[in-house]
Protein backbone atom coordinates (compact mmCIF):
# COMPACT_ATOMS: atom_id res chain seq x y z
CA UNK A 1 0.00 0.00 0.00
CA UNK A 2 2.52 2.56 1.26
CA UNK A 3 5.38 1.40 -1.68
CA UNK A 4 1.84 2.20 -4.28
CA UNK A 5 1.43 5.97 -2.56
CA UNK A 6 4.92 7.23 -3.66
CA UNK A 7 4.89 5.90 -7.17
CA UNK A 8 0.59 6.84 -7.28
CA UNK A 9 1.53 10.73 -6.41
CA UNK A 10 4.08 10.96 -9.13
CA UNK A 11 1.72 9.90 -11.54
CA UNK A 12 -0.81 11.96 -10.10
CA UNK A 13 1.29 14.88 -10.83
CA UNK A 14 2.53 13.72 -14.05
CA UNK A 15 -1.17 13.92 -15.21
CA UNK A 16 -1.90 17.54 -13.85
CA UNK A 17 1.13 18.62 -15.76
CA UNK A 18 3.41 22.12 -15.18
CA UNK A 19 2.98 25.56 -14.29
CA UNK A 20 0.01 24.37 -12.60
CA UNK A 21 0.17 25.12 -8.62
CA UNK A 22 -1.25 22.16 -6.68
CA UNK A 23 -1.74 22.25 -2.82
CA UNK A 24 -1.12 18.43 -1.58
CA UNK A 25 -3.35 17.27 1.64
CA UNK A 26 -1.38 14.91 3.33
CA UNK A 27 -1.80 13.13 6.18
CA UNK A 28 1.61 12.99 9.08
CA UNK A 29 1.76 9.12 8.98
CA UNK A 30 2.64 9.18 4.68
CA UNK A 31 4.94 12.54 5.37
CA UNK A 32 8.06 10.48 4.21
CA UNK A 33 6.43 8.26 1.34
CA UNK A 34 4.93 11.15 -0.01
CA UNK A 35 8.11 13.49 0.23
CA UNK A 36 9.77 9.99 -1.33
CA UNK A 37 7.06 10.47 -4.08
CA UNK A 38 7.72 13.85 -5.04
CA UNK A 39 11.42 13.91 -5.15
CA UNK A 40 12.11 10.45 -6.51
CA UNK A 41 9.48 9.05 -8.08
CA UNK A 42 8.45 12.49 -9.87
CA UNK A 43 11.29 14.83 -10.14
CA UNK A 44 14.53 12.32 -10.89
CA UNK A 45 12.97 9.47 -12.68
CA UNK A 46 11.78 12.33 -15.34
CA UNK A 47 15.06 14.05 -15.40
CA UNK A 48 14.20 17.11 -13.72
CA UNK A 49 15.63 18.99 -11.04
CA UNK A 50 13.68 19.53 -7.06
CA UNK A 51 14.17 22.41 -5.58
CA UNK A 52 12.84 21.59 -1.84
CA UNK A 53 11.88 24.40 0.72
CA UNK A 54 11.39 22.85 4.28
CA UNK A 55 10.48 24.88 7.39
CA UNK A 56 9.18 21.83 9.15
CA UNK A 57 11.67 19.43 9.15
CA UNK A 58 16.06 20.08 9.12
CA UNK A 59 17.71 19.23 5.33
CA UNK A 60 20.15 17.19 6.72
CA UNK A 61 17.21 14.94 8.57
CA UNK A 62 15.26 14.82 4.97
CA UNK A 63 18.74 13.94 3.36
CA UNK A 64 19.27 11.15 5.99
CA UNK A 65 15.69 9.86 5.38
CA UNK A 66 16.01 9.92 1.30
CA UNK A 67 19.27 8.22 1.37
CA UNK A 68 17.59 5.54 3.87
CA UNK A 69 15.11 5.21 0.93
CA UNK A 70 17.51 4.95 -1.57
CA UNK A 71 16.34 7.52 -3.61
CA UNK A 72 18.12 9.36 -6.02
CA UNK A 73 19.19 12.87 -4.72
CA UNK A 74 21.21 13.71 -7.97
CA UNK A 75 18.42 17.36 -8.76
CA UNK A 76 17.80 17.98 -5.76
CA UNK A 77 18.17 21.00 -3.92
CA UNK A 78 17.14 22.16 -0.38
CA UNK A 79 16.55 25.66 0.74
CA UNK A 80 16.18 25.01 4.66
CA UNK A 81 14.17 27.87 6.96
CA UNK A 82 14.54 25.88 9.99
CA UNK A 83 18.04 24.77 11.06
CA UNK A 84 18.88 28.40 11.18
CA UNK A 85 16.31 28.49 14.11
CA UNK A 86 17.60 25.07 16.08
CA UNK A 87 20.59 27.01 17.40
CA UNK A 88 22.92 24.13 16.41
CA UNK A 89 25.99 23.07 14.19
CA UNK A 90 24.69 23.52 10.92
CA UNK A 91 26.78 20.77 8.62
CA UNK A 92 27.07 22.92 5.01
CA UNK A 93 26.77 20.82 1.95
CA UNK A 94 26.58 22.11 -2.13
CA UNK A 95 22.92 21.24 -2.59
CA UNK A 96 21.78 23.51 0.53
CA UNK A 97 21.19 27.14 1.18
CA UNK A 98 20.09 28.30 4.50
CA UNK A 99 17.46 30.90 5.26
CA UNK A 100 18.17 32.30 8.58
CA UNK A 101 14.02 31.43 9.56
CA UNK A 102 10.82 31.03 7.96
CA UNK A 103 9.57 34.31 8.04
CA UNK A 104 11.99 35.70 5.86
CA UNK A 105 9.51 35.16 2.71
CA UNK A 106 11.46 37.51 0.40
CA UNK A 107 14.73 35.59 0.96
CA UNK A 108 13.04 32.63 -0.01
CA UNK A 109 11.75 34.32 -3.18
CA UNK A 110 14.99 35.12 -4.03
CA UNK A 111 16.74 31.61 -3.03
CA UNK A 112 14.31 30.03 -5.40
CA UNK A 113 15.57 32.30 -8.03
CA UNK A 114 19.11 31.49 -7.24
CA UNK A 115 18.65 28.01 -7.94
CA UNK A 116 16.22 28.14 -11.30
CA UNK A 117 18.78 30.41 -12.71
CA UNK A 118 21.50 27.81 -11.67
CA UNK A 119 19.63 25.27 -13.63
CA UNK A 120 18.90 27.16 -16.66
CA UNK A 121 16.07 25.64 -18.59
CA UNK A 122 15.59 22.31 -16.74
CA UNK A 123 12.10 21.45 -15.44
CA UNK A 124 11.71 21.86 -11.71
CA UNK A 125 9.72 20.47 -9.25
CA UNK A 126 9.60 23.20 -6.37
CA UNK A 127 7.95 21.47 -2.92
CA UNK A 128 6.63 23.74 -0.01
CA UNK A 129 7.12 22.07 3.31
CA UNK A 130 4.73 22.63 4.50
CA UNK A 131 1.84 25.00 4.52
CA UNK A 132 1.52 24.59 8.01
CA UNK A 133 4.92 25.53 9.54
CA UNK A 134 5.15 28.30 7.43
CA UNK A 135 1.49 29.69 8.78
CA UNK A 136 2.95 29.18 12.59
CA UNK A 137 6.26 31.97 11.29
CA UNK A 138 4.18 34.31 9.63
CA UNK A 139 1.04 36.57 8.80
CA UNK A 140 -1.91 35.20 6.67
CA UNK A 141 -1.84 38.02 4.98
CA UNK A 142 1.75 37.90 4.26
CA UNK A 143 2.13 34.33 3.82
CA UNK A 144 -0.71 34.64 0.98
CA UNK A 145 1.09 37.63 -1.01
CA UNK A 146 4.31 35.33 -0.36
CA UNK A 147 2.25 32.29 -2.11
CA UNK A 148 0.53 34.50 -4.85
CA UNK A 149 3.87 36.13 -6.25
CA UNK A 150 6.48 32.92 -6.21
CA UNK A 151 3.21 30.17 -7.34
CA UNK A 152 2.55 32.95 -10.23
CA UNK A 153 6.29 33.37 -10.82
CA UNK A 154 6.96 29.40 -10.89
CA UNK A 155 3.96 28.76 -12.94
CA UNK A 156 5.11 31.54 -15.32
CA UNK A 157 8.65 29.44 -15.91
CA UNK A 158 6.53 26.37 -16.35
CA UNK A 159 7.65 24.52 -12.90
CA UNK A 160 5.81 22.31 -11.01
CA UNK A 161 4.82 24.07 -7.87
CA UNK A 162 3.30 22.09 -4.96
CA UNK A 163 2.57 23.47 -1.56
CA UNK A 164 2.30 20.32 1.06
CA UNK A 165 -0.31 21.11 4.35
CA UNK A 166 -1.99 18.64 6.72
CA UNK A 167 -5.58 20.07 6.20
CA UNK A 168 -6.64 18.57 9.76
CA UNK A 169 -4.21 20.96 11.86
CA UNK A 170 -4.55 24.08 9.62
CA UNK A 171 -6.00 27.51 10.55
CA UNK A 172 -9.25 27.92 8.87
CA UNK A 173 -7.75 31.32 7.07
CA UNK A 174 -5.06 29.81 6.04
CA UNK A 175 -6.65 26.74 4.59
CA UNK A 176 -9.00 29.31 2.51
CA UNK A 177 -6.34 30.75 1.34
CA UNK A 178 -4.44 28.35 0.05
CA UNK A 179 -7.46 27.25 -1.60
CA UNK A 180 -7.74 30.88 -3.19
CA UNK A 181 -3.61 30.71 -4.54
CA UNK A 182 -3.34 27.16 -5.80
CA UNK A 183 -5.04 25.84 -8.75
CA UNK A 184 -6.01 22.65 -7.82
CA UNK A 185 -5.83 21.32 -4.03
CA UNK A 186 -5.15 17.55 -4.54
CA UNK A 187 -6.15 15.45 -0.95
CA UNK A 188 -3.80 12.26 -1.48
CA UNK A 189 -5.76 10.20 0.90
CA UNK A 190 -8.53 9.69 -0.31
CA UNK A 191 -6.88 9.01 -3.45
CA UNK A 192 -5.01 6.26 -2.15
CA UNK A 193 -8.30 4.62 -0.01
CA UNK A 194 -10.12 4.82 -3.27
CA UNK B 1 7.56 63.54 -28.72
CA UNK B 2 11.11 62.79 -26.98
CA UNK B 3 12.99 60.40 -28.55
CA UNK B 4 13.89 56.85 -26.34
CA UNK B 5 17.18 57.53 -24.38
CA UNK B 6 19.54 54.47 -25.32
CA UNK B 7 20.21 52.11 -22.65
CA UNK B 8 23.46 50.97 -20.67
CA UNK B 9 21.52 47.21 -19.75
CA UNK B 10 23.43 46.63 -16.89
CA UNK B 11 22.58 42.73 -16.90
CA UNK B 12 21.16 43.02 -13.56
CA UNK B 13 18.22 41.41 -14.44
CA UNK B 14 15.99 43.10 -11.71
CA UNK B 15 17.49 46.65 -11.77
CA UNK B 16 16.90 46.85 -15.86
CA UNK B 17 13.24 45.93 -15.15
CA UNK B 18 13.02 48.48 -12.11
CA UNK B 19 14.99 51.15 -14.40
CA UNK B 20 12.56 49.84 -17.79
CA UNK B 21 15.44 48.52 -19.60
CA UNK B 22 18.40 49.78 -18.04
CA UNK B 23 20.36 53.27 -17.07
CA UNK B 24 19.69 55.75 -19.95
CA UNK B 25 23.63 56.12 -21.54
CA UNK B 26 26.15 58.47 -20.36
CA UNK B 27 24.21 58.96 -16.50
CA UNK B 28 26.20 58.93 -13.40
CA UNK B 29 24.63 57.00 -11.15
CA UNK B 30 25.44 57.37 -7.49
CA UNK B 31 24.64 54.15 -5.20
CA UNK B 32 24.51 55.01 -2.47
CA UNK B 33 24.58 53.07 1.18
CA UNK B 34 25.89 52.28 4.49
CA UNK B 35 28.33 49.13 5.24
CA UNK B 36 27.03 45.64 3.79
CA UNK B 37 24.20 46.38 1.97
CA UNK B 38 25.75 45.17 -1.36
CA UNK B 39 26.64 48.93 -3.19
CA UNK B 40 30.38 47.19 -4.32
CA UNK B 41 28.93 44.08 -5.40
CA UNK B 42 26.45 45.50 -7.21
CA UNK B 43 29.03 48.30 -9.13
CA UNK B 44 31.30 44.72 -9.95
CA UNK B 45 28.64 43.04 -11.20
CA UNK B 46 27.65 46.03 -13.68
CA UNK B 47 31.20 45.64 -15.06
CA UNK B 48 31.31 42.07 -15.13
CA UNK B 49 28.05 41.76 -17.05
CA UNK B 50 29.38 44.70 -19.54
CA UNK B 51 32.76 43.30 -19.92
CA UNK B 52 30.66 39.79 -21.12
CA UNK B 53 28.23 41.55 -23.44
CA UNK B 54 31.58 42.96 -25.13
CA UNK B 55 31.09 46.66 -23.04
CA UNK B 56 34.94 47.27 -21.59
CA UNK B 57 34.70 48.56 -18.18
CA UNK B 58 37.19 50.35 -15.82
CA UNK B 59 37.10 50.32 -11.34
CA UNK B 60 38.62 52.28 -9.90
CA UNK B 61 39.03 51.44 -6.64
CA UNK B 62 40.07 53.63 -3.46
CA UNK B 63 39.77 52.20 -0.43
CA UNK B 64 41.00 48.38 -0.71
CA UNK B 65 43.20 46.58 -2.48
CA UNK B 66 42.85 44.79 -5.83
CA UNK B 67 43.09 41.41 -4.57
CA UNK B 68 40.94 42.12 -1.06
CA UNK B 69 38.23 43.72 -3.20
CA UNK B 70 38.02 40.17 -5.15
CA UNK B 71 38.54 38.23 -2.24
CA UNK B 72 35.46 39.92 -0.51
CA UNK B 73 33.05 39.91 -3.74
CA UNK B 74 30.84 36.71 -4.21
CA UNK B 75 32.64 34.46 -6.52
CA UNK B 76 30.00 35.34 -9.91
CA UNK B 77 29.49 31.96 -12.02
CA UNK B 78 29.60 34.89 -15.52
CA UNK B 79 32.77 36.02 -14.62
CA UNK B 80 36.31 34.79 -15.54
CA UNK B 81 39.40 36.48 -14.37
CA UNK B 82 41.30 35.93 -18.38
CA UNK B 83 38.46 39.59 -18.17
CA UNK B 84 41.41 41.11 -15.86
CA UNK B 85 43.08 43.56 -17.80
CA UNK B 86 41.20 43.39 -21.25
CA UNK B 87 37.30 43.95 -20.75
CA UNK B 88 37.76 44.87 -17.12
CA UNK B 89 40.51 46.98 -15.85
CA UNK B 90 40.72 47.49 -12.25
CA UNK B 91 42.78 50.49 -11.02
CA UNK B 92 44.01 51.53 -7.39
CA UNK B 93 43.78 54.96 -6.41
CA UNK B 94 47.85 55.39 -6.23
CA UNK B 95 47.69 53.54 -9.29
CA UNK B 96 46.06 56.48 -10.79
CA UNK B 97 47.98 58.99 -9.17
CA UNK B 98 51.09 57.41 -10.32
CA UNK B 99 50.19 57.31 -13.41
CA UNK B 100 49.87 60.68 -13.41
CA UNK B 101 52.24 63.71 -15.12
CA UNK B 102 52.04 65.62 -11.74
CA UNK B 103 50.55 65.68 -8.10
CA UNK B 104 46.96 66.27 -7.93
CA UNK B 105 47.25 69.17 -5.96
CA UNK B 106 44.77 71.10 -3.80
CA UNK B 107 41.06 70.63 -3.62
CA UNK B 108 40.43 72.88 -5.85
CA UNK B 109 38.92 73.55 -9.87
CA UNK B 110 42.36 72.70 -11.25
CA UNK B 111 42.47 69.86 -8.69
CA UNK B 112 39.08 68.48 -10.02
CA UNK B 113 40.42 69.11 -13.86
CA UNK B 114 43.41 66.96 -13.28
CA UNK B 115 41.71 63.90 -11.45
CA UNK B 116 38.84 64.01 -14.41
CA UNK B 117 41.92 64.12 -16.66
CA UNK B 118 43.28 61.01 -14.95
CA UNK B 119 40.12 58.80 -15.10
CA UNK B 120 39.74 60.23 -18.47
CA UNK B 121 43.06 58.59 -19.37
CA UNK B 122 41.72 55.53 -18.02
CA UNK B 123 38.56 55.48 -20.17
CA UNK B 124 40.54 56.15 -23.24
CA UNK B 125 43.11 53.28 -22.76
CA UNK B 126 40.84 50.68 -21.63
CA UNK B 127 37.88 51.89 -24.41
CA UNK B 128 35.40 51.99 -21.35
CA UNK B 129 31.87 52.43 -21.71
CA UNK B 130 31.25 51.57 -18.04
CA UNK B 131 33.02 53.17 -15.39
CA UNK B 132 32.61 52.54 -11.68
CA UNK B 133 34.41 54.67 -8.90
CA UNK B 134 34.28 53.15 -5.55
CA UNK B 135 34.25 54.73 -3.51
CA UNK B 136 33.72 58.46 -4.62
CA UNK B 137 33.99 59.61 -0.93
CA UNK B 138 37.59 59.36 -1.69
CA UNK B 139 38.08 60.90 -4.12
CA UNK B 140 35.97 64.63 -3.47
CA UNK B 141 37.93 66.35 -1.22
CA UNK B 142 34.69 67.24 0.84
CA UNK B 143 30.91 65.54 -0.16
CA UNK B 144 29.32 68.54 1.55
CA UNK B 145 31.58 70.89 -0.65
CA UNK B 146 28.21 71.29 -3.07
CA UNK B 147 30.48 74.24 -5.72
CA UNK B 148 33.00 71.89 -5.94
CA UNK B 149 31.31 68.87 -6.08
CA UNK B 150 28.89 70.23 -9.10
CA UNK B 151 31.95 71.46 -11.03
CA UNK B 152 33.65 67.77 -10.59
CA UNK B 153 30.25 65.79 -12.02
CA UNK B 154 29.86 68.42 -14.57
CA UNK B 155 33.09 67.79 -16.09
CA UNK B 156 32.91 64.10 -15.65
CA UNK B 157 30.00 63.97 -16.99
CA UNK B 158 30.73 65.84 -20.19
CA UNK B 159 33.58 63.40 -20.11
CA UNK B 160 31.41 60.27 -19.92
CA UNK B 161 29.70 62.30 -22.89
CA UNK B 162 32.41 62.28 -25.06
CA UNK B 163 33.21 58.37 -24.84
CA UNK B 164 29.91 57.26 -24.43
CA UNK B 165 30.46 56.12 -21.56
CA UNK B 166 28.14 55.09 -17.85
CA UNK B 167 29.35 55.89 -14.74
CA UNK B 168 28.51 54.43 -11.23
CA UNK B 169 29.93 56.40 -8.16
CA UNK B 170 29.33 54.39 -4.74
CA UNK B 171 29.45 56.25 -1.77
CA UNK B 172 29.18 55.27 1.83
CA UNK B 173 26.99 58.48 2.92
CA UNK B 174 22.84 58.46 2.61
CA UNK B 175 21.64 60.48 -0.49
CA UNK B 176 20.41 63.25 2.28
CA UNK B 177 23.70 63.34 3.58
CA UNK B 178 25.21 63.81 0.58
CA UNK B 179 26.07 66.79 -1.36
CA UNK B 180 26.24 65.11 -4.89
CA UNK B 181 22.56 63.32 -4.56
CA UNK B 182 21.33 66.51 -5.92
CA UNK B 183 24.10 66.37 -8.97
CA UNK B 184 24.04 63.23 -10.13
CA UNK B 185 21.92 61.61 -12.95
CA UNK B 186 20.41 58.56 -10.90
CA UNK B 187 20.70 57.17 -7.71
CA UNK B 188 20.60 53.87 -6.16
CA UNK B 189 19.56 53.56 -2.48
CA UNK B 190 21.12 50.22 -1.05
CA UNK B 191 19.96 49.65 2.93
CA UNK B 192 19.12 47.29 5.68
CA UNK B 193 15.48 46.87 6.59
CA UNK B 194 14.82 45.32 9.96
CA UNK B 195 11.26 43.54 10.42
CA UNK B 196 10.85 41.91 13.43
CA UNK B 197 14.75 41.26 14.03
CA UNK B 198 15.39 40.14 10.61
CA UNK B 199 17.41 42.52 8.60
CA UNK B 200 16.85 42.37 4.84
CA UNK B 201 19.00 43.81 1.89
CA UNK B 202 16.85 46.17 0.26
CA UNK B 203 17.43 48.37 -3.00
CA UNK B 204 15.53 51.55 -4.35
CA UNK B 205 15.62 53.98 -7.08
CA UNK B 206 14.27 57.29 -5.98
CA UNK B 207 15.95 59.23 -9.35
CA UNK B 208 17.02 58.38 -12.46
CA UNK B 209 16.83 61.39 -15.31
CA UNK B 210 15.66 59.79 -18.51
CA UNK B 211 14.16 57.38 -18.06
CA UNK B 212 10.51 56.29 -16.26
CA UNK B 213 10.86 53.96 -13.84
CA UNK B 214 10.14 52.16 -10.22
CA UNK B 215 10.24 53.89 -6.73
CA UNK B 216 9.39 51.05 -4.81
CA UNK B 217 11.35 49.37 -2.22
CA UNK B 218 12.89 45.74 -3.35
CA UNK B 219 14.45 42.97 -1.85
CA UNK B 220 18.05 41.84 -3.34
CA UNK B 221 20.19 38.68 -2.23
CA UNK B 222 23.95 39.05 -3.28
CA UNK B 223 24.55 35.57 -5.02
CA UNK B 224 27.15 33.74 -6.87
CA UNK B 225 24.39 33.90 -9.87
CA UNK B 226 24.69 38.01 -9.41
CA UNK B 227 22.13 40.87 -7.59
CA UNK B 228 19.09 39.26 -7.54
CA UNK B 229 15.99 41.46 -6.82
CA UNK B 230 12.20 40.60 -5.25
CA UNK B 231 9.45 42.65 -4.49
CA UNK B 232 9.30 43.84 -0.69
CA UNK B 233 5.87 41.96 0.64
CA UNK B 234 3.91 43.79 2.54
CA UNK B 235 1.12 41.86 3.67
CA UNK B 236 -1.82 43.50 2.52
CA UNK B 237 -1.08 46.73 4.72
Amino acid sequence: MSEDLHSRIALKLEAVGPSVSIGLEIKIESYFDIVRGLIDDFASKRGMNCIYITSSVPSATLNSALQALEANTDGLRFIDCVSHTMMGAIQRVDNTVFVENPSMLENIILKVEYFLRLAGDKKTVVIFDSANSFAIHNDPKMLSEFFTIILNSLKAREAYPVVLMIPDQLRVEVKEMLGMVCDVIMPIEEERQS
Amino acid sequence: MASERERCVTGIEGLDNILGGGIPTNNIVLVAGSDGTGKTTLAFEFLVRGAVSGENGVLITTVESKSKLLANIPSLVFYDEKMLGKQLSIVTLKEMIDGTDKPFGKADEPGMDKIIASIEKLVIGAKAKRLVIDSIDTVLPDEKEDRLNTYFLTILSEMLHKHGSTAILVSKASTAESGIGSVVDGIIQMSNLERKGDLLRTMQVPKMKGTAHSRAKYVIDLTSAGVLVTTLLKGGI
